[in-house]
Parts: structure tokens; sequence; C-alpha cells
């Protein structure tokens, strides 16, 4: 039998077939690659009727104000965003020791086993008394901080400082405070959780932050979470 | 004298095309693995601000994103605008009602996230007025778009 030459295929157009898929896929597609700034918003509680919001100490507040003009109030005084830094590193750090060196900065305390023992029994008693829901709400995330403290307790293996449970920034900003600003403001916050996170996580000998495994190192990662809380309120704006 | 003029007619040999597909399919592929698609056609104008803390979104299958910014189409007038996919929105109460279409299976509302990229000269109370609507639908959860730097 007679084997029939195969004849060539030409490929000459293949180099267009490609072009026009590269073509496609340069018009198609974009280079940038997206990043920013996370936040987790508080979640809207229905509060009970008759509720008293706990009594919270001036100290325990750092107000950072931004006006329409872009100029910073903090904690009633002018500042530059330079210093914002410093001022948001002080507020977590000039009592961090345990001793009340700075009175206008949030206190902080010991936390112990038996402290935390207590309180997720006194909570769990009250939430199966509590008929009311919203009520019952409020309990379980009460319930949920001490649970994650009580995880550091043991993670740490010791007591440790904490800071004052009502310690919180609150940003306040104005119709016309340019975004810009703002997120200036918010990396600034961030850059100083994360920078004390990183110094705490190797001073435990747990190398470096931004390195824990999320799922690895979960246990670690609340810990530093409770020892550096990033609690962030936002005031509505005004007109 | 003459000597370089001796062959009137050079003849050019042929180029060999045959690995010029090749070439240009190795470019293809690295486009397709450098890039990503386009969400939305811009219709406004975003011009990000820049953070050294901004951490790149790594999961974009579970992200929305809402654009604020001054409207591309100089008819659509000079205030700043909410883009939501590839339409301006009337005002801010839409963002709930389309954050709320927005479901995956598998998913809580407040499980996925909502990135915000908003021109850094718009002011806070259009993304105020966006967050609160989130708020209102329990996506709590929410990026600030920024340059990394």
């Amino acid at each position: 039998m007679a084997r029939r030459q195969l004849e060539e295929i030409n490929a000459g157009s293949m180099a267009d077939i490609a072009f026009l898929l590269l073509i496609f896929f340069l018009v198609t597609t974009t280079m940038e690659v997206d990043a920013g700034i996370s936040r987790d918003l508080p979640y809207k509680r229905d509060l009970p009727e008759g509720y008293v919001p706990p009594v919270v100490h001036n100290r325990d507040i750092l107000v950072i104000m931004a006006n329409s003009r872009d100029e910073l109030l903090v904690e009633d005084e002018f500042m530059l965003l330079e210093n914002l830094e410093e001022k948001v590193r002080a507020f977590y750090t000039d009592n961090a020791s345990g001793n009340d060196v700075n009175p206008l900065m949030p206190e902080y305390t010991v936390v112990t086993g038996p402290i935390i023992q207590q309180k997720i029994t006194e909570l769990n008693k009250q939430i199966e008394l509590q008929t009311d829901p919203k009520t019952a709400a409020l309990y379980k995330d009460d319930l949920e901080k001490w649970e994650k403290r009580k995880s550091t307790l043991e993670t740490l293996g010791r007591p440790y400082n904490e800071i004052s449970g009502a310690a919180v920034i609150q940003l306040k900003n104005q119709s016309n405070t340019s975004y810009g600003l703002y997120i200036d403001i918010q990396n600034i916050l961030k850059k100083v959780v994360n920078d004390l996170r990183n110094e705490k996580c190797l001073e435990l000998g747990w190398g470096e932050y931004k390195d824990l495994d999320e799922e690895e190192d979960a246990e670690k990662i609340v810990a530093l979470k409770v020892l550096i809380p990033e609690r962030i309120i936002e005031a509505k704006i005004e007109m | 004298m003459g000597r370089f003029n001796k062959n009137k007619k050079k003849n050019v040999p042929q180029i060999n095309t045959a690995a010029l597909p090749d070439i240009i399919f190795m470019l293809l592929f690295f486009f397709m693995v450098a890039t990503t698609m386009k969400e939305v056609d811009m219709k406004v104008d975003v011009k990000k601000h820049g953070a050294s803390e901004a951490e790149a979104i790594e999961d974009k299958d579970h992200v929305d994103f809402i654009y604020v910014g001054y409207p591309l189409d100089a008819a659509e007038g000079t205030e700043p605008r909410i883009q939501l996919d590839d339409q301006l929105a009337l005002d801010y109460s839409q963002v709930g009602p389309w954050k709320m279409t927005k479901t995956r299976e598998g998913y809580a509302v407040h499980e996925l996230v909502t990135s915000l990229k908003v021109h850094e000269d718009v002011g806070m109370r259009i993304v105020s007025n966006i967050k609160e609507e989130l708020r209102n639908i329990d996506a709590i959860k929410i990026n600030y778009s920024a340059e990394k730097r």
C-alpha cells in the first residue's frame, strides 16, 4: 500500500492568531493590583429600652477630628499629621507597664485566670436568665470578648496587662473632609497597631507578626489582637 | 573600485518565522497570568490615595466594588457620584439594595467585603452615608482602597 505523503500544514497564520489573542488580553485586562486598608464596621445593635451605656472616662478616648479644611484637632489640640503617629502610639504605650504613669491615657489592668472565669460564669448566667433578646445579644458580645481573653491567657500561660476595655479611638469628620486625609489617618492607626503587634510578637518570641499563619497561629493572632486592640468608632457627620 | 558592485542583485534569504508564534504565545501567556480582567467600565474618575499599610486584596471573588468620584461624562455634572457596577447611582440609598443583590452561595452578607474606591478629593459625607447604608444591612466588612506605597 502506498503511503500518502502528508502535506505540510501552513502555519504562517499562527502568529496572526496569537497576536489577535494577545491584543485581546492587552485590552480587556489591567495590571493594577487592588490594595487597601481593611476595617470592620461595628454591627448595628438595637439597644434595649432603658439601656444605660457604661460610663466612659475621658482618658479612655482619643478623639481625632478632621475639619473641612483638612486640619487635625487631636484631644482638642491642633496637630500636624506627622505628629499623629506619636500621639496614637502614646495612647497605647504610655501606661502599658501597668504603672499609671500618664493619667491622661488609658489605664492598664492585670487580667488573671480567676477574674476571667468569674466573668464568664456570670455572663452565662445572665444570658440564661435574660428574656429580652436585645439585652441577651449585648451579653453575648461581652461573653465573646471574655472568651478571647481566656484564650489569650492560655496562649501566654500567665496573667497579662490589658488596656482598658473602654479604650477607643474616635474619628470625627466634617462634610468636606477629604477622603485622602481620612485614608492618611486610617493608615497611621493601622501602622501603629501593626508596629505594636509586631513588637509584641517579637518580644514573645513568635517571630514577625506578618509571618504568622492565619490557621496555624490562630491563637497567637487572637492573643495579639487582645493585647493590642484596634477599636475605632466613627461619629456621624454633623452638618 | 567596482569590486563592491559585482553582484547587482543580491538575494536576501527568507527569514524563518517558524518561531514567531512561539514568541507571541509566550507574551500572551505572560499577560494572561500577570493581569486581571477589568471589572467594569469606569464612569467616574478615581484618583486613589497612597497608603503604606495597604494590603493587596487576595480573594477578589468575594469583594464588591463601589466607585466614588467625579463623572467622566460632563453631562453628568461635576459633583462626585457613586458608581455601582456599570451605572451611576442616583444617590447613596441605592447602595444597600445593590449590595443585597450581590449574594454568593454559602456566604452571609457580613462575610463579603465591600471595597470603596474613592477619589482622594471627595468629601467624607458621601463616604459616611455609604458606610451607614452598608451597616444597616450588616455588610460590615469594608476595604478602603488605596495605592500601595
